[in-house]
């Protein structure tokens, strides 16, 4: 029995100046369902969808609502069509309160005043109807990751859409925050709104979809229903021929998949603390050592201090009480430049803005930070041969599309800007590897790569504090896993010990059991 | 009245008289940073009003007329910095420079080709007190607070009408949003460009207003750079006044009382230097700069321009 | 091929303002063609004209590098007449103080003076920025305003020279004075300290490790801090040398061009300096063609206002309008891509 479709989008086809994102993609999604969008970083789901929001405006295709062509080229249009996004990364007015974010943009009943009392009463009626618990007066930025992605949640409702699209929406959450997520979205699906998951988490999709789109480069795969697909079928879906499933890190047995750690201490914190210009308390007394060769996980909600922890180790912070050591010397006092030449590498979170130089050259960037050190300069003279050498050098080995070492960055794609910055990282002999959300952004054959490189450099002995908001991935090669809430290290858990929800337990506040 | 009595209300009249071009630059300033557009382009766009409004009230008799042809430059600066900023994605001080060169250039242009030169300088009536009967005989605040004129009301009324519009309307609601997450705002349909279009306009407006005042109430007719720093000061009284209205007011007459002091203090004579004390106004500036900045609670995505389809890894 | 390609952009910028100002010029009863020969040629008609222009370029040049060393950084310098005065009146105190010094002690004091006197000045809108992370274009701006007090006070002060109708201060020593390289019409050596800083200010931000620095902190301040470099260090220091570049242009006006402090000596210097930056792009090595290019201007529209009336502010618009159409051009080649 072939249900009608609610929403369908016909032959889209999307380009950013010379890039195709989208070819010829066509999308179904039928009454009261949760459909699966699946697909790699840069695969064009999160493209596709901002199409359908109206935040993109397809080259060609059309989108069909019940059956009836509609245009929708402004989120306002795609609103008054039913149809709401949650994003990825929270589109939240972080000063103003729960209530401010979800009224704004629309109509109110008093709009020469400040008096909200009758949309308070409606969206009280909503978290009832939903089952979502709320405080309307709270400020947003003062709300934890689960309870914002609630707040995003209501601003859809409220608007009354019946079509939901939720971009990678287990990014910032714990599991047991993921539980609740899912609960809601059936009680969603149950009050007749229709819903797409937009994920590159096969779990997941697994677990809460009844059907499953899986798009790659752009172009549509396959779509099947959850009883069709398997772990298998979806692996090869997004990836097709472009990796060797069999020899790759995500993909083969967990239990090979670490190095065994070695015994020489690399790095120790001893009771390191950090307190903010702002007087923020952002690190307490965090202490651990790291052998050589040994890939430390750190995990937690984003914003506990991941970023602080690794700003500290690489000295672009100083602390505020404590000591770090490297290879038995304290090096608490040492500048980012001098923990650089010690052999300290740096793969920051926030790559574009943290990583990369939009203006310069592809030159000047593959020699960031490494820019003092032999070979590319000498007392304080550039040696621009050497650098030109080593950049075509880079630039093959780490097959980065480019007219060469002068090409100024901002005309490299996407994917080879992440190149670049992956080749600075993994070029440079290290003795310690800072890496933050190493993986974020790449797409599955780059990630895998990168996790190669993360256990190649580890064989060598160098020490990898990895910290990461993907559990998986830490779950995938650490040796330990600490957990960080508030800026403290509530645990550090082994090997052989590791256990999602436990993890989760950890990740929102509990002291762990047993050490 | 006492000696010292009068010495307090001329002192506080002057002040409220003086803090008019600040807080029309100020709050002109602080609109359009609301919704993320960073104007520094103030002192050459009072300049202009300056300019602008003299040679139209002297040529029709009318100040009134001159005032709003001032506006009308002003906002026409606005707007030009509005298309560039938001709609060329130029970046914001660069055009904001630019700005600056042309209204100072114009400024000092037109009258030339106006009036040419003359002997003795053009001039047209200062604006004229209008007393709120009653309420201007009480003894001190009566003069200062309500013997004063057009534009000091105005400015008075315009920085509360501000401040409700914004902290207490539903537009005022959607444009802070504007200022402090315009993906947030744009994604929830509300309609970034025209907001920044109309704030950059009607802060243009405003600050060529600020400009106009200068010559209407002070000297009665336009010599070249007369606004003497202060559309750069208006900036830092901005960020001083947390870019919102009523701290601004507060803020504006509290470097209108330095300027009115510093005044006195080189006219009345004293052993310091006068051009030390004209540096007053100025160096107050910095110190108070020292105080606020870093401090303010700023629009988070001021001077950032803003293109839905640029795409972040 | 591809270099006049590149031209092409500046071209065509300078040809659609000249064209957009000519219509202002007629519509104002002028002969367009005639004020745009006095405005092109006076430069090249006499011996004199072309001194002029060297001698315009020197200020025009060193203003403008104050301004784009900075903005290598990101920052962006608006003292440079403050700095440049300042930096007049270190030369002149010296210039004053010691005058029976001999000439191979006063003419390097004088100098080294006034650039030490203009750095200072900009140290100060970098401390503030460094230490309190205050906008450098609101506290350079207000130090120029600063600096006008002081140049009044030190030209009306103790030192006034009472002959002169207008704030001017007693001649510095002779032996200060900036060595005349020709007799007639006088051309001094001043040309040869700007080549020489053009020059050390392209060497330095192209060949050295702090010149990459500099560029890669002004390219993304942060990621150049998370890689080890120091940036604060980095916006305090290209502002120094900035407005040490500043200090210098103001010691030729005192020490070559006019040997005392004069009120107004920086002239409008400074502002087209800051015009200049912004034409070349922030590029230090465009700078003293696109100066050159402005001097041929601005000698060329004074003697425009002398000869047939034109007011001299219509070169300024020309020169702001040059500026938007190739700031216009720079957004019409981005979205050819």
């Amino acid at each position: 029995m072939e249900q009608e479709n609610v929403l369908q989008m016909q032959q889209v086809n999307k380009s950013f100046d010379r890039v195709v994102a989208l070819c010829n993609v066509d999308f179904e999604l039928k009454p009261k369902e949760i459909l699966g969008l699946l697909g790699g970083n840069g695969a064009g789901k999160t493209t596709l969808m901002n199409i359908l929001y109206g935040l993109y405006r397809a080259d060609s295709g059309t989108i069909l609502l019940k059956g009836q062509p509609v245009t929708i080229h402004s989120p306002r249009d795609a609103i008054r069509q039913g149809i709401g996004m949650v994003h990825q990364h929270f589109l939240q007015i972080n000063n103003y309160t729960v209530l401010e974010n979800i009224i704004l943009g629309s109509k109110v009943s008093h709009p020469l005043s400040a008096n909200y009392q009758v949309e308070e009463a409606a969206i009280k009626e909503l978290c009832k109807r939903f089952g979502l618990e709320i405080d309307l007066s709270a400020r947003v930025e003062t709300l934890p990751m689960g309870t914002r992605q609630k707040v995003e949640i209501l601003k859809a409702l409220y608007r009354g859409v019946n079509i939901l699209i939720l971009d990678e929406p287990t990014t910032n959450l714990i599991p047991q925050e993921v539980d609740s997520l899912f609960e809601t979205l059936k009680i969603m699906v149950r009050e007749g709104l229709s819903i797409v998951f937009i994920t590159h988490k096969l779990r997941e999709v697994l677990s809460i979809c009844d059907r499953i789109t899986v798009l790659r480069e752009g172009k549509n795969v396959v779509s099947l229903t959850r009883k069709e697909a398997s772990d298998e079928a979806l692996v090869r879906a997004m990836v097709g021929d472009k990796m060797d499933l069999e020899k790759s890190v995500m993909f083969t047995s967990h239990e090979d998949s670490a190095t065994v750690a070695g015994s020489q201490e690399v790095l120790s914190l001893e009771g390191v603390s950090l307190i903010s210009q702002h007087k923020i308390q952002q690190l307490t007394d965090i202490s651990f050592s790291i052998g050589s060769g040994e890939i430390f996980g750190v995990a937690g909600v984003a914003g506990n201090g991941q970023r602080e922890l690794a700003e500290v180790v690489m000295g672009v912070q100083p602390v505020t009480s404590g000591k770090i050591n490297f290879n038995g010397q304290e090096i608490t006092t040492h500048s980012t430049k001098e923990r650089i030449a010690e052999g300290f590498v740096y793969v920051p979170e926030d790559r574009l803005s943290d990583g990369f130089l939009n203006k310069a050259s592809v030159a000047h960037n593959l020699i960031l930070g490494y820019h003092n050190l032999e070979p590319y300069s000498k007392k304080g003279i550039i040696n621009w041969k050497n650098v030109h050498e080593n950049s075509r050098k880079m630039i093959n080995e780490y097959n980065i599309k480019t007219t060469g070492p002068d090409e100024i960055g901002g005309n490299l794609s996407g994917g080879n800007i992440q190149r670049v910055m992956i080749a600075r990282a993994f070029s440079q002999p290290s003795r310690l590897m800072v890496a933050h959300n190493p993986t974020r952004g790449l797409d599955i054959p780059s990630m895998d790569f990168v996790y190669q490189k993360l256990l190649g450099n580890s064989a060598t002995g160098t020490a990898i504090l990895l910290l990461s908001e993907d559990l998986d991935e830490l779950l995938l090669i650490c040796n330990r896993i600490a957990v960080m809430y508030r800026g403290k290290v509530v645990g550090i858990l082994p090997r052989e010990k590791f256990e999602k929800y436990e993890i989760g337990r950890l990740m929102s506040g509990y002291e762990q059991k047993s050490k | 009245m006492s000696g010292l009595e009068t010495t307090i209300t001329d002192f506080l009249k002057l002040t409220f008289l003086s803090m008019v071009p600040f807080v029309l630059a100020s709050q002109g300033t602080m609109l359009g940073g609301r919704t993320g557009v960073f104007n520094v382009a103030q002192e050459g766009i009072m300049l202009v009003g300056a300019s602008v409004g003299f040679l139209v009230s002297y040529t029709t008799g009318s100040n009134l007329i001159g005032a709003l042809v001032a506006m009308a430059a002003g906002g026409l600066f606005g707007l030009v910095l509005a298309y560039f900023t938001t709609t060329l994605k130029m970046d914001q001080f660069v055009v904001g420079l630019a700005l600056f060169f042309i209204g100072t250039g114009l400024s000092s242009l037109l009258p030339k080709l106006v009036i040419g030169i003359t002997l003795t300088p053009p001039l047209v009536k200062t604006l004229p007190e209008i007393p709120i009967p009653l309420l201007s005989q009480i003894p001190i605040i009566g003069p200062v607070l309500f013997k004063q004129n057009i534009l000091v009301y105005f400015s008075i009324l315009l920085s509360i009408f501000l401040w409700y519009i914004l902290f207490r309307t539903n537009m005022g609601l959607r444009l802070r949003s504007v200022g402090e997450n315009p993906k947030a705002s744009d994604a929830l349909g509300i309609n970034v460009v025209s907001n920044r279009y109309i704030t950059s306009i009607i802060g243009g407006m405003l600050i060529g207003l600020a400009g106009a005042y200068l010559p209407m109430v002070y000297t009665g007719t336009f010599t070249d750079l007369m606004t003497k720093g202060r559309g750069w000061i208006a900036i830092a009284l901005t960020f001083f006044g947390a870019w919102s209205p009523l701290p601004i007011l507060i803020g504006s007459l509290f470097f209108a009382a330095i300027e009115v002091l510093s005044f006195r203090f080189q006219v009345g004579g004293s052993f310091i230097p006068y051009q030390f004390l004209s540096m007053l106004p100025y160096i107050a500036t910095i110190i108070v700069m020292i105080f606020t900045f870093g401090k303010s609670r700023v629009p988070a995505f001021l001077g950032q321009n803003y293109d839905r389809e640029r795409r972040t890894l | 091929m591809t270099q006049i390609k590149k031209f092409f952009p500046y071209l065509v910028s300078v040809l659609a303002a000249f064209l957009v100002v000519g219509v202002l010029l007629w519509a104002l009863g002028f002969n367009p063609i005639k004020a745009y020969q006095t405005i092109l040629f006076t430069s090249f008609r006499t011996p004199n004209g072309f001194v002029q222009t060297l001698l315009k370029w020197i200020p025009l040049t060193l203003t403008a590098l104050a301004f784009t060393v900075p903005l290598s950084s990101g920052k962006f310098n608006i003292g440079a007449e403050g700095q440049m005065l300042v930096g007049a009146i270190g030369a002149t105190a010296v210039g004053i103080l010691f005058k029976d010094l001999p000439p191979a002690l006063l003419l390097p004091l004088v100098i080294l003076a006034g650039m030490l006197a203009g750095s200072f000045w900009g140290l100060i809108a970098a401390w503030l920025l460094y230490q309190f992370n205050i906008n450098e274009i609101l506290s350079t701006v207000l130090l120029n305003f600063i600096s006008f007090a002081l140049v009044d006070f030190v030209a009306t002060g103790p030192w006034r020279d009472p002959a002169a109708g207008h704030p001017t201060t007693i001649p510095i020593g002779a032996n200060g004075f900036l060595p005349v390289l020709v007799k007639n019409p006088p051309l001094h050596s001043g040309i040869i300290l700007a080549v020489i800083v053009a020059i050390a200010v392209y060497i330095f931000t192209s060949k050295t490790t702090s010149g990459y620095e500099l560029l890669v902190t002004g390219a993304n301040p942060r990621a150049s801090k998370v890689h080890g470099i120091d940036t604060r260090k980095m916006f305090l220091f290209s502002l120094v040398i900035g407005a040490a570049v500043a200090g210098l242009a103001g010691v030729i006006e005192a020490a070559g061009t006019h040997h005392r402090l004069i009120e107004g000596l920086h002239s409008n210097f400074p502002t087209l300096g800051l015009i200049i930056g912004l034409m070349a792009r922030g590029k230090n090595q465009a700078v003293p063609f696109v100066a050159f290019f402005i001097s041929i201007l601005e000698v060329g529209g004074s003697a425009m206002q002398r000869t047939i009336m034109v007011p001299v502010q219509i070169v300024l618009i020309a020169e702001a309008l040059i500026l938007i159409f190739i700031l216009l051009s720079d957004i019409i080649k981005r979205r050819q891509k």
